[in-house]
C-alpha cells in the first residue's frame, strides 16, 4: 500500500512541471489562494518550491488528497496509533517529520478513493497540457533559473511577467518609435507620469503618421487595434501609468469619433492636432496654472519639503523663486531611483537654498517644514498613489502638523478605488535594490541565499485625510471631491 | 454675531468717498445701511443687495461697462471693512449669477455672436438687465429665506432631553433654538461667551429670546467651557463664511468650541446658508485674509495694553477659523452636509 502512495507522489510532481510556465503566467489570479495553501503543503511535498507553480486544478486535487490523508491520520490517532508525528505533519513545519505522516494516510480503507483521485488528477492536468503548453513556448524567459521562488508571496499577484530587456520577439506592427520608447520607460530614462503621458501621445502622433488602412477596413475600426499592439508593448516594458491610461482612453474614443467618410490623410492630420492640443491643455498648460495656483500657497519665509522628483512641484518652486519670493527647500529622496537628486541640483543651480535627506532622516526635517508639496502617480478620491515613500512623508507631516499640498494635473485622476498599497501596485525588478558596482556586498547574490526574497515596490497609497489639498487646473479641491473633477474635465 | 458694529459706519464714508467717481450712488453705506436696517440680512446678501441697488441706481449701459461698475463697486466694499471674506461670498456669487444670466440670455437673445456692434443688441440688453434685476430681488428673498428652511432641517437635531452648546449670537443657531422650542421640545442650552459678557449678566439676543420661550439657558464663559462639556449632548454653531473645504470662519472662539467638542467626542454641527460658501481654500487660519491681530506681543505698559483692547473692539468683532476635519456635519438649506460637500458645491455653481 505504501508504495502505491509513493507513485502518486511522484505523479503529481511530474504533472506540475510541465504546467509549470502556465501557472506563473496565471499566477496573477490565484496569487493569493498559493499563498494561503503554501505554508499548509510546504510539509506534505518535498520538493518545496516547485509545489508552489501548481495548476489551480491540481492544486485542488492536491489539497482534497491531503484533507482525506488528515482525515485518515485522525482516525488512527482515534485508534491508538503515535500521535506525535500527526501534531507536526499537520503544522507542516519540518519536511522530514511530514515525510513520516504520509506514509500513515495510505494504511487506512480511504486509501482506494486517494488513488482514484489522485489518478483523474493526473489525467486532467495531462489532457488540458496539449492546449496551455503552446503559450509557454512563445514566452520561455518564464522559467526561473533558480530552484527557489522570489516573488513575495503577499505580493505575488503583481509580479506579471518579468520587463522585456530586448525588442526581440516584439510583435512585427510595432512601430520603432515604440520600440525605443518601450526601452526608455524600462530603464527610466523616460520617468514620471506625466513624461510618460507626453511622450507616449507624442510617439503615438507618429505611429498615426506612418499608418496607412489596410484594404477594406477603416480607421476607426481598424486604428485602435493597431494602437492596441504598440500598447501592449510598451506594457511588457513597463506597466503604464494612470495619467497613460486617462490618455489612451480618450485618444481611442477621439478615434473612433473620426468620421468613417474622412479622407485617410485629414483623419490622420486632425488627429495628430487633437492630440497636440490635449498634451497643451492637459500637461503644458495646466502644469502652468497648477504652478500658480499652488503658488499663492507658497508665502515669504517657508519651508518646503517635497519628496523625490515631480516635475510640476519643480515648476511650482521655480516660478515662486521667479516671483522673488525666499524660501528654503528640503528634499526627501529615497533608493533605489534617487530621483530628488536631481531636483535638489536643479534647484539649488537655481540659488535656492535646498536641504537633502533621505527618509530615515525624515523625522528629524519634518520639524523644520512649514508646507510639504509633492507630485502625484494618481490621485484617487480614496487617497494619493505615488512614489513609494510618499505615504511616510505624509504621515510624518500630518505628526508634525504640517500641511501637505499635491500638486496633479486632472490627466491623474481616477474614479479608481484603493485601500492599500497591496491591491494595484508595480513591482520593479529586485536586482535595482542592490548598490551597483558593489560585488562584494551581501546582497549582491540575494538570489542564491535561501529564504530571502526581495521587494521592489514602485507605489504606496497615502489615505485621503493626510492630503490637505489637491491643486488642479481646475482649483484646489479636498481629495473628496476628485470625482467630482473627473467628471468635469470628461464632460467638457 | 453677524450684526455689524456701529462704528463701521462711521468710519468708512471717509475712506470710500474719494472712490467715489463714477455715480453719486455709494455703495458702502447702502451696504452699512441695509446691514443696520434689516437686523435679519447676512453680510453676504447684504452686500448683493447693495450691488442690485447700484445696478438699479446706475443708467443702463453695456455688459463690459456693468461688469466692470460692479468690479470697482466690490473692490471699494472689500476695502471698506478689515475682514472681506464673507462680503466675497456674496458678490462673487452675484457676479457668476450675473454672468451667467447674461450669457443664457445673450445665447436667447442674439443669434450672432457679435454683440457689441449691433445697434439692437443694446436694446436686448436693457431687457436682459431688466429681467436680472427682477430675478435678482427673488435672489435676495430666496436667501433670507433659507434661514428658516435650515431651521426646519437642523431642528432635528435638537431632541428631548438634550443640551446643547452654543457659543456667540448667531441668528441661524438662535433661528434652529427657536424652532426647536417652538415645536415643543424639551432640551436645555449652554451658550459660551466672552468672560466679560457672561460675567455682566447683559444676555443677548438668543438667550433672552430662548428664555423667553422657557428654554433653560445657562452661560458660561469661554474658559469654563471643558468644565461643562461632559453635559453638553451636542454643539452648534453659525458662521460668517464657509470655505472650500469645509471649514468655517466664525466668531473668535468657534474653533476652540469645535476642537474641544472632538476632543471629548461630542458632534459639532454647524448651521450656515449656503449662499455663505466662498471660494477660498486656506490651509490654516493663517492663511485666511482676516485683517486682524490676534497676537499682540509687548511688555509692560498695561495702560496701553486696556486701550488696545478698546481699539480691536471698534475694529468689529473678531473671528477665527475652524478646520473641517472637527465638524460632524454642516446644515444648509438643502440639507445635511459633510464638510467635504462644499467644495462640491462650490464646483457646481462655478462650472
Amino acid at each position: 500500500m505504501p508504495s502505491q502512495n509513493d507513485e502518486l507522489e511522484k505523479k503529481i510532481p511530474n504533472g506540475k512541471q510541465k504546467v509549470a510556465s502556465i501557472a506563473e503566467q496565471t499566477s496573477a489570479t490565484n496569487g493569493t489562494a498559493k499563498a494561503a495553501k503554501g505554508s499548509e503543503q510546504g510539509g506534505k511535498l518535498a520538493d518545496g518550491p516547485k509545489e508552489k507553480e501548481l495548476s489551480g486544478k491540481e492544486k485542488k486535487e492536491l489539497a482534497k488528497a491531503q484533507k482525506i490523508a488528515k482525515r485518515a491520520a485522525e482516525k488512527q490517532k482515534q485508534q491508538g496509533q503515535p500521535v506525535v508525528d500527526l501534531a507536526v505533519g499537520n503544522k507542516g513545519d519540518l519536511s522530514k517529520e511530514a515525510g513520516k505522516t504520509e506514509p500513515l494516510g495510505p494504511a487506512t480503507p480511504t486509501s482506494k478513493t486517494q488513488h482514484k483521485s489522485s489518478g483523474s488528477t493526473s489525467a486532467g492536468a495531462q489532457s488540458s497540457l496539449p492546449h496551455r503548453q503552446a503559450p509557454s513556448h512563445a514566452a520561455p524567459i518564464h522559467a526561473e533559473p533558480e530552484k527557489e521562488n522570489k516573488n513575495v508571496a503577499l505580493f505575488d499577484h503583481l509580479y506579471g511577467h518579468p520587463r522585456r530587456t530586448t525588442v526581440a520577439g516584439a510583435g512585427k506592427d510595432v512601430h520603432p518609435a515604440v520600440l525605443a520608447l518601450g526601452l526608455q520607460m524600462r530603464n527610466y530614462v523616460i520617468c514620471g507620469s506625466s513624461a510618460r503621458c507626453v511622450s507616449m501621445l507624442l510617439v503615438f502622433k507618429r505611429v498615426i503618421e506612418s499608418y496607412t488602412i489596410p484594404s477594406r477596413n477603416s480607421l476607426p475600426r481598424h486604428l485602435t487595434t493597431h494602437l492596441s499592439s504598440q500598447i501592449d508593448y510598451i506594457v511588457s516594458c513597463r506597466p503604464i501609468s494612470i495619467s497613460m491610461g486617462n490618455a489612451i482612453r480618450w485618444l481611442k474614443v477621439e478615434i473612433s469619433n473620426v468620421d468613417v467618410s474622412t479622407p485617410e490623410s485629414q483623419a490622420k492630420s486632425d488627429l495628430c492636432d487633437s492630440i497636440d492640443t490635449y498634451v497643451r491643455e492637459k500637461v503644458t498648460v495646466a502644469d502652468q496654472v497648477i504652478a500658480n495656483k499652488a503658488n499663492d500657497k507658497i508665502e515669504e519665509g517657508d519651508v518646503i519639503m517635497t519628496f523625490a522628483k515631480s516635475s510640476i512641484v519643480q515648476q511650482t518652486l521655480v516660478e515662486a523663486f521667479r516671483r522673488g519670493k525666499t524660501f528654503r527647500v528640503i528634499v526627501i529622496d529615497s533608493r533605489p531611483l534617487l530621483e530628488g537628486k536631481n531636483l535638489a541640483r536643479a534647484l539649488a543651480d537655481l540659488g535656492l537654498e535646498v536641504q537633502y535627506s533621505l527618509t530615515h532622516g525624515i523625522s528629524h526635517v519634518i520639524s523644520h517644514a512649514t508646507k510639504v508639496f509633492l507630485g502625484a502617480h494618481a490621485m484617487m478620491s480614496t487617497g494619493l498613489y505615488s512614489r513609494a515613500g510618499t505615504a511616510i512623508v505624509t504621515m510624518s507631516a500630518k505628526e508634525a502638523n504640517v500641511p501637505v499640498i499635491v500638486c496633479c494635473e486632472s490627466v491623474k485622476l481616477t474614479e479608481r478605488v484603493a485601500l492599500d498599497s497591496f491591491v494595484h501596485n508595480e513591482v520593479a525588478p529586485a536586482e535595482e535594490l542592490m548598490i551597483q558596482g558593489r560585488t562584494s556586498s551581501l546582497l549582491s547574490k540575494w538570489e542564491d541565499v535561501p529564504n530571502l526574497q526581495v521587494l521592489n515596490l514602485m507605489y504606496d497609497l497615502t489615505p485621503a485625510e493626510y492630503v490637505n489639498m489637491v491643486v488642479t487646473e481646475y482649483g484646489i479641491i479636498p481629495p473628496s471631491s476628485v470625482p467630482v473633477i473627473i467628471r468635469l474635465s470628461t464632460n467638457s | 454675531m453677524l450684526t455689524p458694529p456701529p462704528e463701521d459706519k462711521t468710519a468708512t464714508p471717509t475712506s470710500s468717498t474719494p472712490h467715489n467717481g463714477s455715480s453719486s450712488f455709494d455703495v458702502v453705506s447702502t451696504y452699512n445701511n441695509t446691514l443696520s436696517t434689516d437686523p435679519l440680512i447676512t453680510k453676504p446678501v447684504a452686500a448683493i443687495e447693495s450691488l442690485i441697488s447700484l445696478l438699479s441706481a446706475s443708467p443702463p449701459s453695456t455688459i463690459s461697462e456693468t461688469l466692470s461698475l460692479l468690479e470697482s463697486a466690490t473692490s471699494e466694499l472689500k476695502e471698506s471693512v478689515p475682514n472681506s471674506i464673507a462680503i466675497s461670498a456674496g458678490t462673487d456669487l452675484f457676479q457668476r449669477y450675473l454672468i451667467s444670466t447674461l450669457q443664457q440670455g445673450s445665447a436667447q437673445y442674439t443669434k450672432s455672436k457679435g454683440k457689441r456692434s449691433s445697434s439692437s443688441g443694446d436694446g436686448e440688453f436693457r431687457s436682459i438687465r431688466a429681467h436680472l434685476l427682477a430675478n435678482s430681488r427673488l435672489f435676495v428673498q430666496r436667501a433670507k429665506e433659507s434661514r428658516g428652511q435650515i431651521a426646519t432641517v437642523a431642528r432635528r437635531f435638537v431632541r428631548d432631553g438634550c443640551t446643547v452648546l452654543t457659543c456667540g449670537r448667531s441668528r441661524v443657531v438662535a433661528a434652529v433654538l427657536s424652532a426647536a422650542a417652538e415645536d415643543g421640545a424639551k432640551f436645555r442650552v449652554v451658550n459660551a461667551q466672552d468672560s466679560h459678557d457672561a460675567l455682566s449678566n447683559s444676555s443677548t439676543d438668543i438667550v433672552t429670546e430662548l428664555r423667553r420661550k422657557d428654554v433653560p439657558v445657562a452661560t458660561i464663559a469661554f474658559a469654563a467651557l471643558a468644565t461643562s462639556l461632559p453635559h453638553i449632548t451636542f454643539a452648534l454653531a453659525g458662521a460668517e463664511s464657509v470655505v472650500e473645504n469645509g471649514g468655517i470662519i466664525s466668531g473668535m472662539g468657534t474653533n476652540q468650541m469645535g476642537l474641544l467638542a472632538k476632543s471629548a467626542g461630542k458632534p459639532f454641527y454647524v448651521v450656515a446658508e449656503s449662499h455663505k460658501f466662498v471660494r477660498i481654500y486656506p490651509l490654516s487660519g493663517d492663511d485666511l485674509p482676516l485683517g486682524q491681530k490676534v497676537l499682540d506681543f509687548r511688555t509692560e505698559g498695561g495702560e496701553e495694553r486696556n486701550e488696545h483692547e478698546g481699539k480691536r473692539k471698534a475694529e468689529g468683532e473678531v473671528v477665527d477659523f475652524t478646520p473641517p476635519d472637527l465638524i460632524t456635519a454642516l446644515v444648509t438649506e438643502s440639507g445635511v452636509q459633510t464638510p467635504s460637500a462644499v467644495s462640491e458645491e462650490l464646483i457646481k455653481i462655478w462650472s
